[in-house]
Protein backbone atom coordinates (compact mmCIF):
# COMPACT_ATOMS: atom_id res chain seq x y z
CA UNK A 1 0.00 0.00 0.00
CA UNK A 2 1.37 3.51 -0.72
CA UNK A 3 1.65 6.54 1.00
CA UNK A 4 -1.06 8.26 -0.71
CA UNK A 5 -3.65 5.56 -0.76
CA UNK A 6 -3.14 5.22 2.93
CA UNK A 7 -3.67 8.57 3.60
CA UNK A 8 -6.97 8.10 1.39
CA UNK A 9 -8.37 5.27 3.49
CA UNK A 10 -7.67 6.72 6.88
CA UNK A 11 -9.19 9.85 5.41
CA UNK A 12 -11.92 7.65 4.48
CA UNK A 13 -12.42 6.36 8.06
CA UNK A 14 -12.02 9.88 9.98
CA UNK A 15 -14.80 10.84 8.02
CA UNK A 16 -16.49 8.37 8.87
CA UNK A 17 -16.24 8.10 12.17
CA UNK A 18 -17.10 12.36 11.99
CA UNK A 19 -20.03 11.75 10.22
CA UNK A 20 -21.74 9.22 12.35
CA UNK A 21 -21.03 11.18 15.76
CA UNK A 22 -22.18 14.16 14.07
CA UNK A 23 -25.45 12.18 13.88
CA UNK A 24 -25.30 11.09 16.82
CA UNK A 25 -24.77 14.48 18.17
CA UNK A 26 -27.68 15.68 16.34
CA UNK A 27 -30.63 13.40 17.18
CA UNK A 28 -29.60 11.32 20.66
CA UNK A 29 -31.30 12.75 23.26
CA UNK A 30 -29.63 11.33 26.54
CA UNK A 31 -26.98 13.41 27.48
CA UNK A 32 -24.36 10.72 28.19
CA UNK A 33 -24.44 9.34 24.66
CA UNK A 34 -24.55 13.04 22.95
CA UNK A 35 -20.86 13.14 25.11
CA UNK A 36 -19.91 9.75 23.39
CA UNK A 37 -21.31 11.01 19.97
CA UNK A 38 -18.91 14.37 21.00
CA UNK A 39 -15.68 11.77 21.28
CA UNK A 40 -16.34 10.20 18.09
CA UNK A 41 -16.02 13.41 15.98
CA UNK A 42 -12.76 13.92 17.77
CA UNK A 43 -11.59 10.33 17.27
CA UNK A 44 -12.29 11.09 13.33
CA UNK A 45 -10.29 14.15 13.40
CA UNK A 46 -7.21 12.33 15.09
CA UNK A 47 -7.54 9.95 12.25
CA UNK A 48 -7.05 12.14 9.93
CA UNK A 49 -5.02 14.34 11.62
CA UNK A 50 -2.77 11.33 11.89
CA UNK A 51 -3.11 10.49 8.29
CA UNK A 52 -1.48 13.88 7.04
CA UNK A 53 0.79 13.55 9.81
CA UNK A 54 2.28 10.42 8.01
CA UNK A 55 1.53 11.34 4.85
CA UNK A 56 3.91 14.87 5.39
CA UNK A 57 6.24 12.95 7.62
CA UNK A 58 5.95 15.67 10.12
CA UNK A 59 5.20 15.68 13.48
CA UNK A 60 2.94 18.58 13.94
CA UNK A 61 -0.45 16.17 13.52
CA UNK A 62 0.65 13.90 16.45
CA UNK A 63 1.10 17.22 18.44
CA UNK A 64 -2.10 18.40 17.83
CA UNK A 65 -3.73 15.02 18.57
CA UNK A 66 -2.48 15.24 22.02
CA UNK A 67 -3.56 18.76 22.30
CA UNK A 68 -7.26 17.11 20.77
CA UNK A 69 -6.83 14.39 24.22
CA UNK A 70 -6.32 16.86 26.45
CA UNK A 71 -9.11 19.67 25.28
CA UNK A 72 -11.50 16.61 25.33
CA UNK A 73 -10.28 16.03 29.38
CA UNK A 74 -11.45 19.35 30.06
CA UNK A 75 -14.28 19.50 28.00
CA UNK A 76 -15.64 15.88 29.88
CA UNK A 77 -14.99 17.65 33.48
CA UNK A 78 -16.96 20.64 32.41
CA UNK A 79 -19.67 18.99 30.58
CA UNK A 80 -20.14 16.03 32.98
CA UNK A 81 -20.41 18.83 35.72
CA UNK A 82 -23.62 20.24 33.77
CA UNK A 83 -24.87 16.88 33.50
CA UNK A 84 -24.55 15.91 36.97
CA UNK A 85 -26.55 19.58 37.98
CA UNK A 86 -28.96 19.24 35.47
CA UNK A 87 -29.50 15.90 36.55
CA UNK A 88 -29.65 16.48 40.20
CA UNK A 89 -32.30 19.74 39.00
CA UNK A 90 -34.47 17.27 36.83
CA UNK A 91 -34.28 13.61 37.70
CA UNK A 92 -33.49 13.17 34.26
CA UNK A 93 -30.76 12.86 31.35
CA UNK A 94 -33.05 14.06 28.31
CA UNK A 95 -31.06 17.30 26.58
CA UNK A 96 -34.41 19.06 26.58
CA UNK A 97 -33.65 19.33 30.44
CA UNK A 98 -30.84 21.75 29.80
CA UNK A 99 -33.25 25.17 30.01
CA UNK A 100 -33.88 24.08 33.68
CA UNK A 101 -30.20 25.58 34.57
CA UNK A 102 -30.33 28.93 35.59
CA UNK A 103 -31.37 31.56 38.41
CA UNK A 104 -34.72 31.23 39.78
CA UNK A 105 -34.42 35.13 39.61
CA UNK A 106 -34.07 34.98 35.65
CA UNK A 107 -36.81 34.53 33.16
CA UNK A 108 -37.82 30.98 32.29
CA UNK A 109 -36.31 30.58 28.76
CA UNK A 110 -38.39 27.76 26.78
CA UNK A 111 -36.10 26.17 24.12
CA UNK A 112 -39.15 23.50 23.57
CA UNK A 113 -41.10 22.00 25.74
CA UNK A 114 -40.11 18.86 27.00
CA UNK A 115 -41.35 15.98 24.83
CA UNK A 116 -44.71 14.01 25.33
CA UNK A 117 -44.28 10.65 25.34
CA UNK A 118 -45.35 8.66 22.16
CA UNK A 119 -44.55 4.47 22.78
CA UNK A 120 -46.04 1.71 21.61
CA UNK A 121 -49.17 0.57 23.31
CA UNK A 122 -47.92 -1.91 26.06
CA UNK A 123 -48.78 -5.27 24.96
CA UNK A 124 -50.02 -7.11 28.46
CA UNK A 125 -50.26 -10.96 29.01
CA UNK A 126 -53.00 -13.20 28.98
CA UNK A 127 -53.58 -14.16 31.95
CA UNK A 128 -55.96 -15.77 33.52
CA UNK A 129 -58.28 -13.78 36.09
CA UNK A 130 -57.55 -14.30 39.83
CA UNK A 131 -58.30 -11.87 42.23
CA UNK A 132 -58.33 -8.24 42.13
CA UNK A 133 -56.80 -6.54 39.55
CA UNK A 134 -53.29 -4.17 40.64
CA UNK A 135 -53.46 -0.73 40.16
CA UNK A 136 -51.54 0.05 37.51
CA UNK A 137 -48.39 2.32 38.01
CA UNK A 138 -48.82 5.03 35.02
CA UNK A 139 -44.53 5.93 35.90
CA UNK A 140 -43.57 2.50 35.34
CA UNK A 141 -46.01 2.20 32.44
CA UNK A 142 -43.91 4.81 30.59
CA UNK A 143 -40.32 3.36 30.95
CA UNK A 144 -41.57 -0.34 28.82
CA UNK A 145 -41.52 -0.83 26.11
CA UNK A 146 -42.79 -4.68 25.52
CA UNK A 147 -43.80 -6.84 28.32
CA UNK B 1 -9.17 15.05 -13.55
CA UNK B 2 -12.99 15.37 -12.23
CA UNK B 3 -15.46 12.77 -11.18
CA UNK B 4 -18.49 13.15 -13.70
CA UNK B 5 -21.70 13.35 -11.80
CA UNK B 6 -23.08 9.83 -13.44
CA UNK B 7 -20.12 7.94 -14.14
CA UNK B 8 -19.99 4.79 -12.36
CA UNK B 9 -17.91 5.62 -9.27
CA UNK B 10 -20.03 9.14 -8.58
CA UNK B 11 -23.54 6.78 -9.21
CA UNK B 12 -22.15 4.30 -6.76
CA UNK B 13 -21.25 7.17 -3.79
CA UNK B 14 -25.05 8.66 -4.23
CA UNK B 15 -26.01 5.18 -4.05
CA UNK B 16 -24.08 4.36 -0.99
CA UNK B 17 -24.74 8.31 0.57
CA UNK B 18 -28.70 7.64 -0.16
CA UNK B 19 -28.71 4.10 1.66
CA UNK B 20 -26.30 5.27 4.68
CA UNK B 21 -29.20 7.95 4.97
CA UNK B 22 -31.74 5.30 4.99
CA UNK B 23 -30.30 2.74 7.07
CA UNK B 24 -29.39 5.68 10.07
CA UNK B 25 -33.10 6.22 9.72
CA UNK B 26 -34.58 3.00 10.17
CA UNK B 27 -31.69 2.19 13.15
CA UNK B 28 -32.04 5.51 14.91
CA UNK B 29 -34.40 5.17 17.91
CA UNK B 30 -37.71 5.63 17.03
CA UNK B 31 -41.15 5.72 18.66
CA UNK B 32 -42.92 3.46 15.27
CA UNK B 33 -39.74 1.36 14.72
CA UNK B 34 -40.58 -2.07 14.34
CA UNK B 35 -38.14 -5.43 13.91
CA UNK B 36 -38.83 -5.53 10.60
CA UNK B 37 -37.62 -2.07 9.91
CA UNK B 38 -34.77 -2.73 12.13
CA UNK B 39 -34.05 -5.30 9.64
CA UNK B 40 -33.91 -3.56 6.49
CA UNK B 41 -31.57 -1.30 8.38
CA UNK B 42 -28.99 -3.82 9.20
CA UNK B 43 -29.33 -4.69 5.23
CA UNK B 44 -29.05 -1.43 4.43
CA UNK B 45 -26.53 -0.14 6.60
CA UNK B 46 -24.09 -3.62 5.19
CA UNK B 47 -25.11 -2.67 1.22
CA UNK B 48 -24.10 0.72 2.17
CA UNK B 49 -20.72 0.02 3.54
CA UNK B 50 -19.53 -2.39 0.74
CA UNK B 51 -20.58 0.28 -1.59
CA UNK B 52 -18.42 2.91 0.13
CA UNK B 53 -15.97 0.45 -0.32
CA UNK B 54 -16.27 -0.13 -4.17
CA UNK B 55 -16.70 3.31 -4.59
CA UNK B 56 -13.45 4.09 -3.06
CA UNK B 57 -12.14 1.44 -5.26
CA UNK B 58 -13.23 2.57 -8.42
CA UNK B 59 -11.72 6.07 -7.15
CA UNK B 60 -8.50 4.15 -6.39
CA UNK B 61 -8.13 5.08 -2.50
CA UNK B 62 -8.81 1.95 -0.91
CA UNK B 63 -5.75 -0.27 -0.71
CA UNK B 64 -5.34 -3.84 -0.39
CA UNK B 65 -3.92 -4.04 3.45
CA UNK B 66 -5.77 -6.35 5.37
CA UNK B 67 -4.91 -5.37 8.49
CA UNK B 68 -5.74 -1.77 8.05
CA UNK B 69 -9.40 -2.73 6.74
CA UNK B 70 -10.39 -4.99 9.76
CA UNK B 71 -9.58 -2.17 12.05
CA UNK B 72 -11.25 0.67 10.28
CA UNK B 73 -14.19 -1.24 9.39
CA UNK B 74 -14.36 -2.42 13.07
CA UNK B 75 -14.05 1.37 14.47
CA UNK B 76 -16.64 2.69 12.00
CA UNK B 77 -18.92 -0.45 12.43
CA UNK B 78 -18.73 -0.29 16.35
CA UNK B 79 -18.89 3.65 16.21
CA UNK B 80 -22.27 3.39 14.44
CA UNK B 81 -23.65 1.02 17.04
CA UNK B 82 -22.33 3.69 19.64
CA UNK B 83 -25.24 6.24 18.51
CA UNK B 84 -27.68 3.36 17.11
CA UNK B 85 -28.02 1.34 20.35
CA UNK B 86 -30.58 2.41 22.78
CA UNK B 87 -29.82 1.54 26.06
CA UNK B 88 -26.45 4.06 26.84
CA UNK B 89 -24.71 1.10 28.98
CA UNK B 90 -24.53 -0.79 25.74
CA UNK B 91 -23.61 2.40 23.67
CA UNK B 92 -20.22 3.22 26.22
CA UNK B 93 -19.61 -0.52 25.49
CA UNK B 94 -19.43 -0.10 21.71
CA UNK B 95 -17.82 3.20 21.96
CA UNK B 96 -15.13 1.10 23.79
CA UNK B 97 -14.70 -1.31 21.29
CA UNK B 98 -14.45 1.58 18.00
CA UNK B 99 -11.66 3.00 20.52
CA UNK B 100 -9.89 -0.34 19.86
CA UNK B 101 -10.67 0.25 16.70
CA UNK B 102 -9.66 3.71 16.53
CA UNK B 103 -5.93 2.64 17.96
CA UNK B 104 -5.22 0.10 15.46
CA UNK B 105 -5.65 2.31 12.60
CA UNK B 106 -3.29 4.89 14.13
CA UNK B 107 -0.46 2.06 14.81
CA UNK B 108 -1.55 1.24 11.36
CA UNK B 109 -0.32 5.13 10.41
CA UNK B 110 2.83 4.36 12.49
CA UNK B 111 1.62 6.58 15.40
CA UNK B 112 2.71 4.19 18.11
CA UNK B 113 2.29 6.28 20.61
CA UNK B 114 -1.06 7.87 19.86
CA UNK B 115 -2.83 4.47 19.63
CA UNK B 116 -1.65 3.65 23.01
CA UNK B 117 -2.40 6.99 24.32
CA UNK B 118 -5.41 6.74 22.84
CA UNK B 119 -6.46 3.04 25.03
CA UNK B 120 -5.08 4.52 28.25
CA UNK B 121 -6.52 7.77 28.44
CA UNK B 122 -9.84 6.57 26.87
CA UNK B 123 -9.90 3.68 28.78
CA UNK B 124 -9.86 5.40 32.06
CA UNK B 125 -12.59 8.47 30.75
CA UNK B 126 -14.41 5.21 29.31
CA UNK B 127 -14.47 3.86 32.81
CA UNK B 128 -15.73 7.34 34.42
CA UNK B 129 -18.57 7.50 32.14
CA UNK B 130 -19.77 3.67 32.55
CA UNK B 131 -19.87 4.53 36.31
CA UNK B 132 -21.80 7.82 35.60
CA UNK B 133 -23.93 5.63 33.46
CA UNK B 134 -24.42 3.26 36.03
CA UNK B 135 -25.21 5.98 38.73
CA UNK B 136 -27.96 7.65 36.62
CA UNK B 137 -29.54 5.09 34.47
CA UNK B 138 -32.91 4.23 35.54
CA UNK B 139 -33.05 0.83 36.71
CA UNK B 140 -36.59 -0.20 34.98
CA UNK B 141 -36.08 -0.80 31.49
CA UNK B 142 -35.31 2.30 29.41
CA UNK B 143 -36.04 6.27 29.55
CA UNK B 144 -38.11 7.83 27.15
CA UNK B 145 -35.74 9.96 26.08
CA UNK B 146 -33.58 7.01 24.94
CA UNK B 147 -36.42 5.32 22.90
CA UNK B 148 -37.49 8.94 20.71
CA UNK B 149 -34.32 10.22 19.05
CA UNK B 150 -34.92 13.71 17.98
CA UNK B 151 -35.84 14.35 14.28
CA UNK B 152 -34.08 11.08 13.27
CA UNK B 153 -34.67 11.54 9.59
CA UNK B 154 -33.25 15.31 8.96
CA UNK B 155 -29.89 14.25 11.09
CA UNK B 156 -29.63 10.74 9.12
CA UNK B 157 -29.75 12.92 5.95
CA UNK B 158 -27.47 15.78 7.13
CA UNK B 159 -24.79 13.26 7.83
CA UNK B 160 -25.19 11.12 5.20
CA UNK B 161 -24.71 14.56 2.69
CA UNK B 162 -21.71 15.25 4.69
CA UNK B 163 -20.25 12.05 4.60
CA UNK B 164 -20.86 11.78 0.60
CA UNK B 165 -19.24 14.96 0.21
CA UNK B 166 -16.15 14.45 2.43
CA UNK B 167 -15.44 11.43 0.26
CA UNK B 168 -16.35 12.89 -2.89
CA UNK B 169 -13.24 15.46 -2.22
CA UNK B 170 -11.01 12.61 -1.17
CA UNK B 171 -11.81 10.58 -4.03
CA UNK B 172 -10.74 13.56 -6.52
CA UNK B 173 -7.92 13.91 -4.29
CA UNK B 174 -6.88 10.61 -5.08
CA UNK B 175 -7.50 10.83 -8.70
CA UNK B 176 -5.22 14.13 -8.91
CA UNK B 177 -2.24 12.49 -10.49
CA UNK B 178 0.50 14.60 -9.10
CA UNK B 179 -0.99 13.64 -5.94
CA UNK B 180 -0.71 10.30 -5.66
CA UNK B 181 2.50 9.39 -7.53
CA UNK B 182 5.02 11.97 -7.09
CA UNK B 183 3.40 13.00 -3.15
CA UNK B 184 5.00 15.81 -1.40
CA UNK B 185 7.21 13.31 0.48
CA UNK B 186 8.26 11.34 -2.41
CA UNK B 187 9.15 15.34 -4.96
CA UNK B 188 11.14 15.80 -1.01
CA UNK B 189 13.14 12.52 -0.99
CA UNK B 190 14.10 12.79 -4.81
CA UNK B 191 15.54 15.36 -4.08
CA UNK B 192 17.69 14.87 -1.12
CA UNK B 193 18.37 11.40 -0.83
CA UNK B 194 19.85 11.67 2.36
CA UNK B 195 16.33 11.74 3.81
CA UNK B 196 15.13 8.58 2.51
CA UNK B 197 14.85 7.63 6.37
CA UNK B 198 11.04 8.64 7.42
CA UNK B 199 11.50 10.35 10.67
CA UNK B 200 8.53 9.09 12.31
CA UNK B 201 8.94 5.46 11.53
CA UNK B 202 12.24 5.42 13.37
CA UNK B 203 12.34 2.84 16.72
CA UNK B 204 12.40 6.06 18.47
CA UNK B 205 9.49 7.46 17.45
CA UNK B 206 8.10 7.57 21.41
CA UNK B 207 11.91 10.11 21.96
CA UNK B 208 11.56 12.04 19.32
CA UNK B 209 7.65 12.89 19.48
CA UNK B 210 8.49 14.12 22.88
CA UNK B 211 11.36 16.11 21.92
CA UNK B 212 9.34 17.84 19.29
CA UNK B 213 6.94 17.82 21.75
CA UNK B 214 8.75 19.57 24.73
CA UNK B 215 11.27 21.43 22.42
CA UNK B 216 9.37 23.12 19.69
CA UNK B 217 5.52 23.15 21.45
CA UNK B 218 6.82 23.83 24.94
CA UNK B 219 4.63 26.98 25.23
CA UNK B 220 1.85 24.94 23.98
CA UNK B 221 2.41 22.70 26.65
CA UNK B 222 2.20 25.06 29.68
CA UNK B 223 -1.34 26.34 27.93
CA UNK B 224 -2.03 23.07 27.84
CA UNK B 225 -1.11 23.03 31.58
CA UNK B 226 -3.00 26.24 32.00
CA UNK B 227 -6.57 24.50 30.44
CA UNK B 228 -6.19 21.42 32.30
CA UNK B 229 -6.20 23.79 35.52
CA UNK B 230 -8.74 26.17 34.50
CA UNK B 231 -11.33 23.76 34.02
CA UNK B 232 -10.27 21.37 37.47
CA UNK B 233 -10.95 25.06 39.30
CA UNK B 234 -13.81 25.73 36.96
CA UNK B 235 -15.48 22.02 37.81
CA UNK B 236 -15.02 22.60 41.14
CA UNK B 237 -16.26 25.56 41.55
CA UNK B 238 -19.70 24.68 39.72
CA UNK B 239 -19.97 21.51 41.35
CA UNK B 240 -19.46 23.47 44.82
CA UNK B 241 -21.71 26.08 43.94
CA UNK B 242 -24.39 23.53 43.40
CA UNK B 243 -24.41 21.96 46.66
CA UNK B 244 -23.60 25.23 48.49
CA UNK B 245 -26.87 26.84 47.32
CA UNK B 246 -28.89 23.38 47.50
CA UNK B 247 -28.12 22.92 51.31
CA UNK B 248 -28.92 26.98 51.77
CA UNK B 249 -32.17 26.15 50.51
CA UNK B 250 -32.47 23.15 52.62
CA UNK B 251 -31.37 24.77 55.48
CA UNK B 252 -33.96 28.37 55.52
CA UNK B 253 -36.64 25.54 55.00
CA UNK B 254 -37.06 25.96 51.32
CA UNK B 255 -36.98 29.73 51.29
CA UNK B 256 -34.69 30.97 48.45
CA UNK B 257 -32.40 33.60 50.08
CA UNK B 258 -32.87 36.26 47.23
Amino acid sequence: MNEASLLNNALLVGAMLFSLGLVGMLTRRNLIVMFLSAELMLQGISVSLAAWSRFHDDWGGHILVIFVLTVAACEAAIALVYVLGVFGRTGILDVAAWQSLGNDSMEKQVDRELPSVDTLSPQWPRLTPAGVQPEIDQNELLEREHI
Amino acid sequence: MRIPPFSSPGLLLAGAVTLTALALWLLLPRSSSTRAARGVGYVFGTVALVAFIMSGRRMGCIGDEVVFSIVSIVAVVSGAATILTRSPVYSAIWFALSLAGVSGVLLVLGAQFLGVATIVVYAGAILVMFLFVLMLAQPSGLAPYDRVSNEPFLSAVSGAVLLGLLSLVIGRMSLNENFSESSAFAGFVANNPALLERQLLQDDHVARLGSQMFGRHLVSVEVAGVLLLVSLIGSIAIVSRNTESQSKTLLRGGLRDE
